[in-house]
């Protein structure tokens, strides 16, 4: 048994300690934004947060990840609440500066790998509040397990929406 | 509900009813009915599967909303939710705001099938007549309501006006059950689907008010706030998870089955259905472990029989039949090639090579299907022919379409590999729903859907350009050799042995042949002698393969044109040095179209291009430090007509080239929707750059080596360059052009004539990867 926070809650798994936290998020918990790409941790498709860190859920075993916090695309709003401690009526109605931006820029085209985008450019921008084009492309090709993959092309997009999510959080967010 | 008398009206051939006075509610509802071919008439029986559902394209509802429905769907390119908003507003004239729902795909929630490519060309021109039909019904309707000829009414945002009166749509409607009944033809489950017939009256362009405006795509929020419903999310009750244990080789037939390890995998199950093995469990990680101890103790018979990656073209030109297919010649070819190069004094004769791309959709192909009792079957799915996938599935079980739902989801973008009808697993999962009698899903792994999805064809051409004395161009001819290009047949059905349809054969039918068309449309119609051919053959092992499998094509993004572009436009590039012109003013020289000359002349402009021939003076093919290029591409397609300039950086001892700067310019007549558009085409440039670059398929004499991220490298963020995107609009024009999937083809004849630009040395090969550019820089 494993007892992981998700989203800031806690949450327990009975099955095998060495399932891929992925399959435990999609399947038991009902988590279902990290996505299955590649089962190899070669695309970011499945990028979640852990304690802070991007990591890849298709090749984290859920022990890995018992006792630590685990944050998805689902718990970017209510992160970013807490960060600004916004009073509990605002924050029911605020979404993260990254998902704010990524509407705002159109940036999803097909959108399967955008979940795990959005999660890189959380960890870049809770890190680096406001990054060079040089430190963006960076973060999503050479910071994590291997390069954040789009296949639709839509980099160009992401680089512009984290540059408009850098913007609206130096300002406290959209509102 | 009370029944009055119905009021029957016909509009163009429209016919307008009144069923029925409600007290509550009200609509006009934009449904078919009268069916001109038998094969209209038995999809209409199929497709009523839920009687509760209106089969209709256009919905007015009395609170002033707006429902449309369309069989095409959503890979990305945004056009169902934005493009396809935009212009029924404007040809009903209601706010783009006021249609609320759009209605995607589903083939019992949706009228008229058909494949999601072509989007605003014959895509979208049911909706826009259906809208346009609608329209005057809602003044037919007006007119009876107000006492005002109809002559005299106007609409204008969901109002209709004139003698002094005005009425909204949603009050025309209001407690009202009518019906607008409108002509129909074609075939549901076809690759192309139903189309509205008549002629409607359709508004100007000049008219347009909500076309051409920036809308945002309404998919987007929930795709961001991870509240889409993606195809991989939907949980069945009692569902099962399946993989499939693909064969050893292309060719392989089942000899034993693996033993499933029960003590470890005391829930799974495995099937056997033919040649096709399957692993299932309830907890997907326990099928995922024990497919992979299966498989490891599955005996295949052995195969042989592909040529190999290495000798692929050296195959094609050698051993591929080519005799058995009739050769295409374009309608453009005219004048006496062979003449006039026998007695050019400059000419450039050349073979251009392109291999085999994958797709690569970034999440592996998966479906979820339950079969019922009573031999109705709904499968759950991200696909671009839904209802092209319902009569292949009915085919396949034997059953008539009626029983077959395909619900569409949005998914991971695959990029031509659906649009006649499957992607790889949904067959698969029906078979294993029938035999299990529980709701399967069925998901491929990474390495499934390298080594076992159909793949863009490989190809090459033979290209003879003669230049006069002049140094303009006096003869054009082109051979172009390419495989099948479309195989429809589900894989799943394929390995089981179940009915599919016919793999490609010279005498097969419209989907199923071998026949390569003329599929890049000449734009140089100054050149008098013009010879272009096209020659076809069965896909390289095919026939060899025992289970009739070998390496299966698909289209992907500009399908056939991609792979005749390429030798053109290279061509043309090469041909313009050998007369020391400068590759613009060359193009310029030999095209009389004005919107030709026109996308040129922009480019010039907006890539500050440098007016010379190639290569550049200080052009170098040794050295560590980076050289620079500059090269020029052309496209017609599906009325857009593209140019496309790329600035690359060569390091001749690495062999690395750095695409630099990108500029394309498109003019597709109406543009639409600007935002939209910009990044279509800014997606389709970095997937073009990354087929140019990387993008190969490795295979050995058995089957495909290339199985993941590594072994199919795409394009990385760190290496996109500067892009500008130029959109002309172009309204006079009247028709829409295309978005993403051209500018996909334009990057690789920029980019090799951008390297001989640089070096000096001429690229006739795709992809550039550093080996191959090393040996052609020593060369």
């Amino acid at each position: 048994m494993a007892t992981i926070t998700v989203n800031g809650k806690k949450r327990e798994y009975q099955g095998s300690p060495d399932t891929p936290l992925l399959y435990v998020l999609r399947n038991e918990l009902d988590v279902t934004s990290p996505q299955f790409g590649c089962g190899l941790a070669q695309c970011g498709a499945c990028s979640v947060l852990l304690d802070g860190k991007e990591i890849r859920s298709c090749i984290t075993a859920v022990s890995a990840a018992a006792g630590k916090e685990v944050t998805t695309l689902e718990g970017l709003p209510e992160r970013w609440a807490k960060q600004k401690n916004l009073p509990p009526a605002e924050a029911a109605k605020t979404l993260h500066p990254v998902q704010e931006a990524w509407i705002e820029e159109q940036t999803p085209l097909c959108g399967f790998c955008q979940s795990g985008m959005m999660i890189k450019a959380t960890e870049l921008l809770e890190k680096t509040p406001s990054p060079t084009v040089p430190e963006i492309k960076a973060a999503f090709t050479t910071s994590g397990a291997s390069a954040h993959l789009c296949r639709c092309g839509s980099y160009f997009a992401i680089v512009e929406a984290v540059q408009y999510a850098s913007r609206l959080m130096a300002k406290g967010g959209a509102k | 509900m009370k029944t009055s008398t119905v009021q029957n009206t016909t509009i163009y051939g429209a016919e307008l009813s009144r069923r029925g006075f409600l007290k509550t509610g009200g609509a006009l509802v934009v449904g078919f009915a009268v069916l001109k071919s038998d094969a209209a008439e038995a999809a209409t029986t199929g497709n009523t599967m839920d009687a509760a559902m209106p089969e209709s394209w256009v919905e007015i509802h009395a609170d002033n909303t707006v429902l449309i429905r369309t069989g095409k769907t959503d890979f990305g390119q945004s056009a169902v939710y934005t493009s396809y908003r935009q212009i029924v507003a404007d040809e009903l004239n209601v706010p783009f705001e006021s249609i609320t729902t759009v209605v995607v795909g589903d083939t019992d929630r949706t009228p008229d099938g058909g494949g999601t490519f072509d989007l605003l060309g014959r895509g979208v021109i049911n909706l826009r007549k259906a809208a346009a039909y609608t329209r005057q019904g809602i003044l037919e309707l007006a007119a009876q309501k107000l006492g005002v000829a109809k002559e005299q009414l106007a609409t204008s945002a969901g109002v209709v006006s004139g003698g002094g009166k005005r009425i909204t749509y949603g009050e025309l409607v209001k407690g009202q059950n009518l019906k607008l009944t409108i002509p129909l033809t074609g075939e549901l489950t076809s690759m192309f689907g139903l189309v509205v017939d008549g002629n409607p009256p359709l508004k100007p362009a000049s008219s347009y008010t909500v076309v051409g405006k920036s809308f945002k795509n309404s998919i987007i929020p929930s795709k961001v706030t991870a509240k889409e419903t993606w195809v991989t999310d939907v949980k069945l009750p009692n569902m099962l998870h399946g993989r499939v244990v693909h064969p050893a080789t292309l060719g392989s037939k089942l000899v034993a089955a693996g033993e499933l390890d029960k003590k470890k995998y005391p829930t799974a199950q495995v099937v056997v259905k033919g040649n096709l093995l399957s692993v299932v469990s309830p907890n997907e990680w326990e099928a995922v472990q024990a497919s992979r101890q299966v498989a490891a103790v599955t005996k295949w018979s052995d195969w042989k029989g592909l040529p190999g990656s290495t000798n692929l073209y050296s195959y094609l030109r050698q051993d591929a039949d080519w005799k058995s297919t009739t050769v295409s010649r374009s309608a453009k070819s005219a004048g006496d090639t062979a003449k006039a190069l026998a007695v050019a004094p400059k000419k450039h004769t050349a073979t251009y090579e392109m291999p085999y791309m994958k797709h690569a959709p970034i999440g592996p192909t998966m479906a979820t299907a339950d079969y019922k009792a009573d031999g109705t079957v709904t499968v759950h799915t991200h696909n671009q022919n839904p209802s092209a996938l319902r009569g292949q599935i009915a085919l396949m079980l034997g059953t008539p379409e009626s029983k077959v739902i395909v619900r569409q989801y949005s998914g991971p973008g695959h990029y031509g590999r659906s649009n006649g009808g499957n992607a790889g697993a949904e067959d698969e999962a029906v078979i294993l729903s029938k035999e299990l009698g529980r709701p399967v899903r069925v998901q491929w792994m990474r390495p499934d859907d390298m080594q076992w999805s159909t793949q863009s064809s490989a190809g090459y051409s033979d290209v003879k350009i003669g230049l006069d004395a002049n140094g303009k161009i006096s003869a054009y001819e082109v051979d172009h050799y390419m495989p099948a290009m479309q195989d429809d047949r589900p894989i799943g059905a394929v390995l089981a042995g179940l009915p599919t349809m016919d793999a490609p054969s010279p005498g097969g039918a419209r989907l199923a042949n071998t026949v390569n068309g003329n599929s890049d449309n000449w734009v140089y119609d100054g050149v008098l002698n013009l010879e272009e051919r096209a020659h076809g053959t069965y896909q390289v092992g095919q026939r060899e393969s025992p289970i009739a499998v070998g390496l299966r094509d698909h289209s992907m993004r500009t399908p056939g044109q991609y792979q005749q572009n390429f030798p053109r436009e290279v061509a043309i590039s090469e041909a313009a040095a050998l007369a020391g012109a400068d590759p613009i003013q060359f193009r310029l020289d030999h095209t009389k179209d004005a919107r030709v000359k026109n996308i040129l002349q922009r480019l010039k402009t907006e890539a500050a291009w440098d007016t010379r021939p190639s290569p550049h003076q200080k052009a170098s093919a040794t050295g560590t430090t980076p050289v620079r290029g500059r090269g020029v591409s052309v496209m017609f397609r599906t009325g857009s007509y593209w140019a496309c300039a790329c600035q690359i950086a060569v390091v001749s001892a690495t062999g690395a080239i750095t695409v630099e700067k990108v500029t394309m310019v498109v003019d597709p007549g109406i543009v639409v929707n600007p935002l939209q558009l910009k990044r279509q085409v800014e997606g389709g440039s970095m997937m073009g750059i990354s087929q140019a670059l990387y993008e190969e398929v490795a295979f050995d004499q058995s089957g495909i080596t290339t199985k993941d991220w590594l072994t199919y490298p795409i394009l990385k963020m760190s290496e996109i360059p500067e892009i500008k995107v130029v959109m002309i609009h172009n309204p006079e024009v009247g028709t829409y052009g295309q978005g993403s999937e051209a500018a996909n083809a334009l990057a690789a004849p920029a980019i090799a004539a951008a390297f001989f630009d640089a070096t000096g040395k001429a690229a006739r090969k795709l992809p550039l990867k550093p080996a191959y550019v090393k040996d052609l820089l020593k060369a």
